[in-house]
């Protein structure tokens, strides 16, 4: 089967090329296994966060003082203000309300309650543009009565170090309490399936306008809108204060939904997304991958023009560790990491850690080697490159996007 | 060593591996709709934690499990989820007996065999109120289901009396799967496949013995019918390979996925050696397109807007592409592909009184977007899917073959692939 592109990966970074490649119409497959760690993600994304341990607050100004290893470097500064617009662009055609700018950070609530610098949060989540200027006094935080993935008491402690009032209101409502007969099922996902009907989510604001007093802003869970936010708009519509989602333990509706709306788009635009599949394998002919095969269409190889590599870190098998050596599974392409394996972490999770940059090695134009040579139709993208650390410098969703958009302009101005 | 210390903690279903992250709970169309239903992680891994130490925590909320295996394709740990489930509830009903009603749904080919003979009867029996009341009260099978309509003709006798003596004039052969849908119900489908394959200059011929692939024999719990029945099928298609070095097609990616991967998974019977030649018919068809084997010529005049439902096994297999590429063949076809959701019928679950609102409800997502996807038909290669879109959108569903058949311009396409 031949392509223009296949991108392996259908995550962030995969469905953000696989987007920009399928608008200039392009025939792009996606080959994406299970499900993708956007179901972590609280309704933000990152650009740069902290530069040697301390807040950004100018992504745009930062990213020109990166080491010249981080993949910002190898875009370069110029073109990721640039870059950037495009990324919103395309966000918003898919449908993904999102606001913020690369000139300035915001402010995000981690679901223990702490602030991190942002560069985008959907609009129905809670955004904090200035820490000195907060966005309403009196906050409401509903909580959900036998909801465990909200800690409530961390939640109301980080607001209130931020210098909110907070009262905490814990609520339920008959659709709720039906839920907890299933304890384990009763997660951010389930809740968002069914809090759907214009009834479920009526019972929900009377329960509010009864009880958030005097507050001027009213929290609650992100457990609204799995494929939008029509179901927030509608249960704001019911409410008369402002409503804020904050993110909650994952598996993360505001994730999810991203996933849905992107991939539902890229499907709109006539893209391929293969949905439980992975590459296993790739043939390398002189310094071009002709083809690789899947998991589950052993006997038909993807052939194409282009490859794409956005098969994302650890966690989603982009990267793999055994007992000897750090290596990338489909190909066994050039990574960049110790060799040491003592090197590889340092005691203590919340320290840096060494394998939070490994990756694999690309030049300039973000392609990927093997044993020292270049293959030049293969390009690296997202958490699988290498130079970058998503705990400690809060950059992993802008590096999966901005490399993605930069790779879909080195593709298309090949000829 | 190091390696070898780590395979050698594998388990069977990779049930260790889970790491607890909850991704399959995401997925699971049940957990989504009632709270009776533990969810994936729960009825899998979790619980099979407790069942190895005593099988007396098994659960019956395990039986609303649909084995629709969306857990298992979105793990990221690689767990065998529904299969974890499925052999639990396999050890749990062990001995037991099936009821009537899951029996009578279970046997697709009896029920088959007895409608034929009787079909305007059975047509008009099983679609009158008073009869469905009976059904639904005494036998438990919903009333607001309508039977698969029964044809007068069987595919196999169909297949004998106009299509078997010309098949051998033709250089390349295959066998043909058909399963029960298309002899008893729609002898149309396995029609369109042999105008399709013998303009493309391939001859088609039937198994020396077919029996219903099982599928709903392993749904309903009678495993040892199942395991009769999958012996015979694999037993004839090792004959059509070795001795008739024939591929053997299908047209049901349920049939396909039984007989390929549950046959060895669930009834432990060993297939490895023809696997690979049993595949889905539109696999087998892009897969010669695609070598340049054979051309296929659709007429000028043809234009249609369909959407194209991906049934769940057919995702488990990963196999969808062939088909929404094939179908992207034909110029005048405007093809959407819908989100891959379940349409909540899974094979006779819906069928079954307790199951029919959790059903519906299950399938609401995907009914809202063919709603919105504003088409003419619909296209799946999974039958009792078909059932189920036809029931609740009122659009016709229609076999990727079947679109191809109707599409395609028979007399150039024989001229294109050289057959007078
Ligand atoms: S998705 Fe897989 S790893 Fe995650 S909880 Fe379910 S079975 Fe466990
Ligand atoms: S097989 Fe389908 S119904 Fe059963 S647990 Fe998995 S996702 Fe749920």
């Amino acid at each position: 089967m031949r392509m223009d592109t296949v991108i392996m990966g259908g995550g962030l970074s995969g469905l953000a090329c696989g987007i920009a490649l399928a608008k200039r119409g392009k025939r792009v497959a996606i080959v994406a296994s299970g499900q993708s760690t956007l179901l972590f993600n609280g309704g933000s994304m990152e650009m740069l966060g902290y530069v040697d341990g301390k807040a950004v607050t100018s992504p745009l100004e930062a990213i020109a003082t990166l080491p010249q290893s981080h993949p910002y470097s190898k875009i370069g500064a110029e073109r990721i203000a640039a870059l950037s617009e495009r990324v919103k662009l395309l966000f918003n055609d898919s449908g993904v309300n999102m606001t913020g700018t690369a000139n300035a950070n915001h402010w995000r609530i981690t679901p223990m309650g702490v602030a991190k610098p942002a560069w985008l949060t959907l609009n129905d989540h809670l955004r904090i543009d200035d820490l000195n200027n907060l966005p309403a006094k009196r906050l409401a935080l509903m909580c959900i009565r036998g909801y465990f993935d909200q800690p409530n008491s961390m939640m109301a402690m980080g607001l209130r170090n931020l210098g909110f009032e907070v009262k905490v209101i814990e609520f339920t409502t008959d659709d709720i309490s039906a839920l907890r007969r299933s304890p384990s099922e009763m997660r951010a996902t389930n809740l968002a399936k069914r809090l759907v009907s214009h009834s479920a989510l009526q019972r929900i604001a009377d329960q509010i306008n009864s009880l958030a007093g005097d507050a001027d802003m009213v929290l609650l869970p992100s457990v609204f809108g799995q494929s939008d936010d029509s179901d927030f708009q509608s249960l704001q519509s019911k409410v008369n204060k402002p409503l804020r989602l904050i993110a909650t333990l994952p598996p993360a509706v505001a994730g999810m939904r991203i996933q849905t709306q992107l991939r539902h788009y890229f499907r709109m635009l006539g893209g391929t997304y293969l949905m439980g599949d992975s590459a296993v394998s790739g043939t390398i002919e002189g310094d071009q991958l002709t083809s690789i095969t899947t998991a589950k269409m052993n006997d038909m190889p993807l052939r194409a023009d282009n490859f794409v590599l956005a098969t994302g870190s650890f966690v989603s098998r982009g990267l793999r560790a055994d007992y000897e050596r750090i290596y990338e599974p489909v190909l066994d392409l050039d990574v960049d990491a110790d060799a040491d394996r003592e090197q590889w972490t340092r005691f203590g999770v919340l320290e840096p850690q060494a394998y939070m940059r490994y990756g694999v090695a690309t030049d300039e134009q973000f392609r990927c080697r093997k044993q020292g040579k270049t293959i030049n139709n293969l390009y690296a993208i997202g958490s699988v490159l290498s130079g970058h650390d998503a705990v400690k410098m809060g950059d992993g969703t802008g590096v999966s996007l901005l490399t993605a958009l930069a790779v879909n302009d080195l593709i298309i101005a090949k000829k | 060593m190091a390696e070898r210390m780590q395979l050698c903690n594998l388990s069977e279903n990779n049930f260790e591996q889970c790491t607890k992250c909850s991704i399959c709970t995401t997925v699971c169309p049940v957990a989504a709709v009632t709270t009776d239903y533990p969810g994936p992680k729960q009825a899998g891994p979790d619980g099979e934690r407790y069942r190895l130490k005593d099988p007396a925590y098994f659960d019956k909320a395990l039986k609303l499990c649909l084995n629709c295996k969306r857990c298992e394709v979105a793990c990221p740990s690689g767990v065998h989820i529904a299969d974890i489930i499925q052999h639990a509830r396999m050890r749990a009903t062990e001995g037991h007996r099936a009821s009537l009603r899951d029996t009578m749904l279970a046997n697709t080919d009896l029920l088959g065999t007895m409608a034929n003979l009787v079909a305007p009867v059975a047509n008009a029996t099983l679609g009158l109120s008073p009869v469905k009341m009976v059904m639904h009260s005494m036998m438990a099978i919903d009333k607001h289901r309508t039977f698969p309509a029964y044809s007068r003709q069987k595919f196999t006798t169909w297949f004998k009396r106009h299509a078997a003596q010309s098949q051998d004039a033709y250089s390349n052969h295959v066998s043909y799967f058909h399963g029960c849908y298309v002899n008893y119900n729609f002898p149309k489908l396995g029609q369109d496949l042999v105008k399709l394959l013998n303009a493309m200059g391939y001859g088609v011929h039937l198994l020396d013995k077919e029996q219903c692939c099982g599928v709903a024999l392993i749904a309903n719990g009678l495993y040892k019918q199942a395991k009769r029945q999958a012996r015979t099928n694999i037993a004839s298609i090792r004959t059509a390979v070795n001795r008739d070095h024939h591929m053997v097609l299908t047209t049901s990616s349920s049939c396909t996925f039984n007989m390929r991967d549950e046959y060895a998974t669930m009834l432990d019977i060993d297939n490895s050696d023809v696997r690979d030649n049993i595949t889905l018919a539109t696999r087998f068809i892009y897969n010669l397109v695609d070598e340049g084997k054979i051309k296929l010529i659709f007429k000028q005049d043809y234009k249609r807007r369909v959407a194209y439902h991906t049934a769940c096994h057919m995702q488990r297999m990963g196999w969808q592409l062939f088909s929404i590429e094939l179908l992207r063949m034909i110029p005048g076809l405007d093809l959407i592909e819908l989100e891959q959701e379940c349409c909540g019928i899974s094979g006779t679950y819906g069928f079954k009184k307790e199951n029919y609102e959790r059903s519906q409800a299950i399938g609401s997502a995907l009914f809202k977007s063919i709603e919105q996807a504003q088409v003419e038909a619909v296209a799946t290669d999974c039958e009792t899917c078909k059932w189920q879109i036809e029931m609740s959108t009122g659009l016709p569903v229609e076999n990727p073959i079947s679109i191809l058949a109707d599409a395609l311009d028979v007399e150039a396409t024989r001229q294109a692939n050289g057959i007078k």
